[in-house]
């Protein structure tokens, strides 16, 4: 084929930003955003506070509010599964992805724009449900707690923030790839509940896979010496989701729609 | 300028043919209109042209150029496919103006096309309220974004009242007298013959007649009859 003519008259910086824009306008307009970061920090904040009270009553042993506060998060984060696949399966709804080609046609280019938007969209929500679980836990809990320093809560917050984005983004590769959001959603949430918890227990390679890879980023199990450290999981975990985004932009951009 | 130039495009999915080797041009300062039953292949033949499918074999192409490589889609070509393009969740301007973002245009030009296509009083109502002429209308509104210089439209007066059809009627003539081009997709014949210029008519995947609208006509008293006369293979 011949090269052709390219009629230059937006340069690629500003298309870039503008495409940012759209998506990032796209997903704060769509009402089921903000239901589920809602839904997700109000049904996270209930599950903190069972999980303070059981604490209080020493059925799970001493332990400091970080860990008591941080334990409702593996079903929080259901929430933010939900809301990778809405962000990309929406797309979908009422003809709309035609819209967006048309609009952006350079795919690799918006879907790119698409999973930054949701990540900067992401991070601060799930920085603030975590934060706000330790807090409720600390704040009830008060002196009976195990104290510990501001460090090591950081440290557990910033896992926990990138592991719920990294999840986001993960549940938003499966939502692009299989287009419906009842399906990807049942695929995603059965492997993080259910394959993924049947794997560990049989496979001691199973620890390298995203889900027990995206908890060791914040749950870290220290009395095993070939346990994944915090920073090989939120390598793992960054790898696995650079790796479907991969296979997902392939695919897009052949695909008809 | 701003001429749609198809060149022999085939697209096959399985076994299934669905274009044998389309081709044709639509000009500037022209309404054409691209005819043919359902199934014809003319909303497949829409697609390929704004880089939504893939052709097997061929190329369509806006002034030479493919769609997804224009640098300002949206300012170059409008475009309305079926449906509203809009997720129903979304209020239409909230809709229009994710799209003018795309494209760094200012949210006034919002406002403006709502009020071209008469949906300023349902601007704030979410696209899932809306009748089917309202989805059109704002699909069509979605075209006029970027005050292109192409209008690519599929089936634009399906769902339109008639109080709708006679105004995109005035409107496409409007465009295309300020020398823009204009394709639309039809395949409904008596709603076209006031406004098309020049006719191209498919069927099954085949281009069966290209030329001014007199020429298609030809001997036939109407469009429609001449439509008949080329689709349906073996009819008196």
């Amino acid at each position: 084929m011949t090269a052709f003519p390219a009629p230059a008259t937006r340069a690629r910086g500003p298309e870039a930003a503008q495409a940012l824009a759209a998506e990032l306008s796209k997903l704060v307009s769509l009402p089921a955003t903000w239901l589920t970061l809602g839904g997700t920090l109000v049904v996270n904040l209930i599950l903190a506070m069972a999980f303070t009270i059981a604490g209080l009553h020493g059925s799970t042993g001493t332990k400091s509010a970080t860990d008591i506060g941080l334990a409702s998060i593996s079903y929080a984060q259901a929430g933010f599964v939900i809301l990778g696949v809405l962000a990309a399966c929406s797309e979908y709804t009422g003809g709309q992805i035609r819209t967006t080609l048309i609009a952006m046609p350079r795919r690799a280019l918006q879907l790119t724009a698409k999973h930054l938007t949701l990540a900067i969209v992401v991070l601060p929500a799930a920085a603030i449900t975590a934060a706000s679980g330790v807090a409720l836990a600390a704040g009830v809990l008060g002196d009976t707690a195990t104290p510990v320093t501001s460090g090591h809560v950081a440290a557990a917050l910033s896992g926990v923030t990138a592991y719920l984005a990294l999840t986001t983004l993960i549940s938003a590769s499966v939502g692009a790839l299989v287009r419906q959001t009842l399906a990807a959603v049942v695929i995603v949430l059965g492997y993080f509940f259910i394959a993924g918890p049947l794997l560990r227990d049989h496979t001691p390679a199973a620890k390298y896979l995203p889900d027990s890879a995206g908890f060791a980023m914040w749950f870290p199990v220290a009395d095993n010496a070939s346990a994944v450290t915090p920073a090989q999981g939120a390598l793992l975990l960054m790898a696995w989701t650079t790796g479907l985004i991969v296979v997902v932009m392939l695919l897009y951009r052949r695909r008809d729609t | 300028m701003n001429v749609i130039t198809i060149d022999d495009l085939v697209k096959r999915r399985g076994s299934k043919e669905i274009l044998a080797g389309i081709s044709f041009q639509a000009r500037p300062g022209r309404v054409t209109g691209f005819l043919g039953p359902n199934g014809a292949g003319k909303s497949s033949t829409l697609r390929i042209l704004l880089g939504l499918d893939r052709a097997t074999s061929g190329t369509a192409l806006i002034d030479s150029v493919p769609f997804v490589q224009l640098r300002d889609p949206l300012a170059t070509v409008g475009a309305m496919l079926d449906g509203s393009g809009a997720h129903r969740a979304r209020t239409g301007r909230a809709h229009l103006r994710w799209v003018a973002r795309s494209a760094g245009l200012h949210r006034a030009r919002v406002d403006e096309v709502l009020e071209i296509v008469g949906l300023t009083n349902a601007a704030s109502k979410r696209v899932g309220s809306y009748s089917l002429g309202m989805g059109r209308r704002l699909g069509l509104a979605t075209a006029l974004l970027g005050d292109p210089e192409i209008l690519i439209l599929d089936e634009p007066v399906n769902g339109l009242d008639p109080d709708g059809i006679r105004w995109i009627r005035t409107f496409l003539r409007e465009r295309a007298a300020s020398g823009r081009t204009v394709l639309l997709s039809s395949h409904l014949m008596g709603e076209l013959a006031e406004t098309v210029d020049d006719v191209v008519v498919i069927n099954e995947g085949r281009v069966v007649a290209d030329g001014t609208l007199d020429e298609v006509v030809g001997a036939h008293r109407t469009l429609e009859d001449a439509f008949f006369a080329l689709t349906t293979s073996g009819a008196p």
